[in-house]
């Protein structure tokens, strides 16, 4: 494992933390949509990571696969959800 | 694997690294929606390209580099969407985009 590789997890994983001040703190609910979706781009790059240190790249590829689909889905419905202002029926 | 492709693929990583950095900083720091959509589209976009084609650089089969250009291709194809998305819904939500102190009246 090389001492870049564990800078850049390092770096990315301070990333992940401070992406989730803006889901704890956004003023709007889509501001907390903006960080759930960077948490989950920054997790897909830090599984494959994880493959390249464990020797298990093969695996991890998959694993990271699937996570960016399910992030990916899950965003696109939470934005249709609130498109129309969610439980609360507010929208155009 | 050639020394040459090594300090490329590191290279690759370092600047993939920074992007991500540049684009939560800004998501943490720019003043309402539209500016932090527009900071996260970017720069994770181009962040996790240039890692993933570093790290298929350095370390990856040839099996595991098919994978990884299909993993670039599915996060250059699905962060756009999932950006434009959330943009869409704000907009039509009702959520109004910043405007600079002073300027209101071109809003």
């Amino acid at each position: 494992m090389s001492p870049l590789l564990v800078g850049a997890m390092s770096a990315l994983a301070v990333a992940t933390t401070l992406s989730l001040y803006r889901v704890l703190r956004g003023p709007t609910v889509f501001d907390r949509l903006t960080g759930l979706g960077l948490v989950g781009t920054k997790t897909v790059v830090l599984l494959l990571m994880m493959g390249v240190a464990m020797g298990r790249l093969d695996l991890f590829i998959d694993i990271a696969l699937s996570y960016g689909l399910v992030s990916f889905i899950g965003s696109l419905v939470l934005a249709k959800y609130f498109e129309t202002g969610g439980a609360q029926g507010e929208g155009p | 694997m050639s020394a040459a492709a090594g300090v490329l693929a590191d290279g690759l990583l370092a600047a993939g690294v920074f992007f991500v950095l540049a684009g939560v900083v800004g998501v943490l720091r720019l003043p309402d929606f539209y500016t932090r959509l527009h900071a996260m589209g970017k720069c994770d976009t181009l962040g996790v390209g240039l890692i993933v084609v570093g790290l298929g650089l350095q370390h990856g089969t040839f099996h595991d580099i098919v994978k990884m250009l299909l993993l670039l291709l599915f996060v250059g194809l699905a962060n756009p969407t999932s950006t434009h998305a959330l943009g869409r819904a704000a907009l039509r939500s009702g959520l109004r985009p910043w405007t600079p102190p002073g300027r209101e009246d071109r809003s």
